[in-house]
């Protein structure tokens, strides 16, 4: 048993996250028996860029925060106050949890023309795509598993999240349900292959689906500088892919109510609800590293090794925020429009895009 | 409901409930009457009802507050039930404004049902409309009920004796003479300078076997006929240019015994004649309100034809709508505007 423990410790403290912030406080801990090997647990590196930063704790934070932001900027654009009351010091930032909360204990129906087990399974089940990710991406050089490919193995994630959003729609078996699948599936085809190619142009671009490799690459010119066509793609699909207002065409709440999650009620809607932010998230920490030097920025010798994922977050938080406001200030695209601009200027641009992308990584290297 | 409620408040996870409920009481989209502009103005900007945390959302399966805009007519209630019952436990219903209370305008009407007889209501909303300040109110009261678990109503009013209120009005005095059998006069003439309407009067008399011709206006033209003569008439309007019928109306004159069909011709075609219409109306008995349709000559007849049988029972013989509700909920009594109709005594219960 204390040969396992200490095995554990050694392979916990032997990685750790270094931090002379905290460093006096760790210290102590770690004279600590049973508290050091949870301490070092914590601060192990796999562990933290996992679980915490920039991983699901974090994820957590964001949640909270885009949906109090998202209500907050509608509101102050159609002059009104937004959620308030609930917390009046701190502007209602609550107010997420309350309807979290809200949701959390109420009835979860399961109408009679669905699909039982899927039907129930699927919202769980789409988490797999969506977080699945996290295990890959770096931050500094807090990393979960690393591999040479993780861009590659990003995007393939993501793409994979449409299929469970299209089987929800089949599951709840609704004619509302069954128009947003079918729009859903409609708009995969309209953003997949531009996306993928604007990310080829970058890996290109860096020569590697390295994201140690791309952020190196950055270090004196952002990746949006070097190629800006592909940065505009990748904004483009990024709206596209994750339901935001100019294509939110499968979510359409005034046309049919949340297409594929028309049915869902109490606690399974919360979670298919916060899919759409959990794949804008993943999708902006890619569009970090590959387009704003990842973790790179001022380095403060007091953070140590917390200042790569702490500038990944802040780089996060603010590309969303922006992304934000596109939300509130644009109409709905149709979907034959939204159809046409992913075919013709979308796909042109990101041929263009791979075309600089290959000369520019032809010439660096 | 108080089993909700309790729901809410009950449990070692009450304080976490109550607290999740009340900041988040979203009401479903579920627009019934007009008091729905006055919600849409307690959500605009002026007073912003997301403030409390209520956000109108999506549909009954993701929400958990119905607020009934007003009036529930018979067809409603049906949309209303189907609403609370795929809202998903625990849920609370506001109704607003004086028709959700006691019909208001619609008081004792034919056609109106209680939103507290289809679903249980936790708070009402008198005006007409209420107030959107009376709206958020009442959303802050449902709060209030489920933080304390107690229904209390948010108006209080000062006692006044009875003597302080102002000396009772002097009523105006009552018409001098209320005629037994009011005649109704659907052909009254009128002088007008109309030179054209007396060319048109002229060629009518000539080619319809008409009982009277009369100018009841200016470019309007009233023609007494027999009702099985109708059919007749219209023919001849038809060749004469009239290509429409505007309006198919019913009087109902039970001291008579009589209802009167009118039918108001017109046309799009011929220029001169766009600006007149023709009413053509028959007597029919009451105790067998029969007449010849006019949809298959005149398409635009036909729903104002089904209409009319919905709401006096006369027959259009020929219209294949006969017999069947149109516009009316198919529970709706028979014949809800004739003069004779028995309105459902109001009950008081103590
Ligand atoms: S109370 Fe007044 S405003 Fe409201 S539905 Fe009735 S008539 Fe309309």
């Amino acid at each position: 048993m204390m040969d396992i423990i200490n095995y554990l410790f050694e392979t916990f403290s032997s990685n750790m996250m270094d931090i002379p912030l905290i460093a006096p406080i760790v210290d102590y801990l770690m004279k600590i028996p049973v508290i050091n090997v949870l301490v070092a647990l914590i601060l192990w590196k796999p562990f933290f860029a996992v679980i915490i930063m920039p991983g699901l704790g974090v994820l957590v934070l964001y949640l909270l925060y885009v949906v109090w932001y998202e209500r907050k900027l509608t509101a102050r654009i159609q002059w009104r106050v937004g959620p308030l009351e609930v917390a009046r010091p701190i502007r209602g930032a609550i107010q997420a949890l309350a309807d979290g909360i809200r949701y959390f204990f109420q009835e979860a129906i399961v109408h009679r023309e669905a699909h039982r087990p899927y039907y129930v399974q699927l919202p769980i089940l789409a988490f797999i795509p969506v977080l699945l990710p996290i295990m890959f991406i770096p931050a500094g050089s807090a990393v979960g598993i690393y591999t040479p490919y993780s861009i590659q193995l990003i995007v393939t994630f993501i793409a994979l999240i449409p299929i469970t959003i299209v089987a929800i729609g089949w599951a709840a078996n609704s004619r509302f349900a069954y128009i947003g699948s079918v729009r859903e599936a409609f708009m995969y085809f309209a953003y997949e292959v531009p996306f993928i190619i604007a990310v080829i142009s970058m890996i290109f671009l860096y020569g590697s689906g390295d994201a140690y490799v791309a952020v190196e690459k950055q270090s004196a010119i952002p990746g949006a500088l070097l190629n800006p066509i592909a940065f505009i793609v990748y904004i483009i699909a990024m709206l596209m892919a994750t339901s935001r207002l100019p294509f939110e065409i499968p979510e359409a709440d005034q046309e049919i109510a949340f297409g594929p999650f028309v049915e869902y009620s109490g606690i399974l809607f919360g979670l298919v609800m916060v899919l759409a932010y959990e794949k804008l998230y993943i999708m902006t920490l890619l569009f970090t590293i590959l387009f704003l030097g990842g973790w790179s920025g001022l380095y403060c010798p007091l953070l140590g090794d917390l200042n790569g994922p702490l500038w990944m977050f802040i780089k996060t938080i603010v590309v969303i925020s922006i992304l934000v406001i596109v939300r509130s200030i644009y109409a709905r695209y149709r979907l034959d429009q939204a159809l046409r601009i992913g075919w013709t200027s979308m796909l042109a641009l990101s041929i263009a895009a791979l075309v600089v992308g290959g000369a520019l990584g032809v010439w660096l290297s | 409901m108080d089993e909700f409620i309790e729901f809410v408040r009950g449990g070692p996870l009450g304080p976490i409930k109550k607290w999740g409920t009340k900041w988040s009481l979203w009401p479903v989209h579920l627009v019934t009457a007009c008091c729905g502009a006055e919600l849409a103005h307690a959500f605009a900007a002026g007073y912003d009802g997301e403030r409390i945390g209520a956000l109108n959302y999506g549909i009954a399966r993701q929400t958990n507050l119905i607020i009934v805009e007003g009036a529930i007519t018979r067809k409603m209630a049906r949309v209303l039930r189907i609403t609370w019952e795929q809202m998903p436990d625990p849920k609370f219903v506001i109704v607003m404004g004086a028709c959700g209370l006691q019909g208001g305008i619609f008081w004792n009407g034919y056609h109106l049902v209680k939103p507290s007889d289809v679903v249980p209501v936790d708070f009402f909303i008198p005006g007409c409309p209420p107030t959107p300040e009376a709206l958020l109110r009442g959303i802050r009261q449902l709060q209030f009920k489920i933080e304390t678990g107690e229904a209390k109503t948010s108006a209080t009013f000062p006692e006044i004796s009875l003597e302080a209120g102002r000396k009772p009005r002097v009523l105006p005095r009552p018409p001098k003479k209320i005629s037994k059998a009011p005649a109704v006069i659907v052909n009254a003439p009128k002088e007008v300078d109309w030179e054209f309407g007396q060319k048109l009067v002229e060629e009518l008399k000539a080619k319809i076997e008409a009982k009277s011709v009369t100018i009841t206006g200016k470019n309007r033209i009233a023609v007494k006929v027999e009702s099985d003569s109708i059919t007749k008439t219209a023919i001849r309007l038809k060749e004469m240019g009239f290509d429409h019928i505007k309006n198919v109306n019913v009087i109902d004159v039970p001291n008579e015994d009589k209802f009167i069909v009118e039918y108001h011709f017109s046309s799009y075609s011929v220029k001169e004649l766009m600006p007149v219409i023709v009413n053509v109306f028959a007597d029919i008995p009451r105790d067998n309100p029969k007449v010849k349709s006019l949809a298959n000559m005149f398409p635009s007849a036909d729903y104002m034809e089904r209409e009319m049988y919905d709401f006096f029972g006369v027959i259009f013989e020929g219209n294949p709508w006969m017999g069947r509700k149109f516009l009316l909920a198919p529970d709706a009594p028979e014949f809800p505007l004739r003069k004779d109709f028995k309105l459902e005594e109001e009950v008081y219960v103590r």
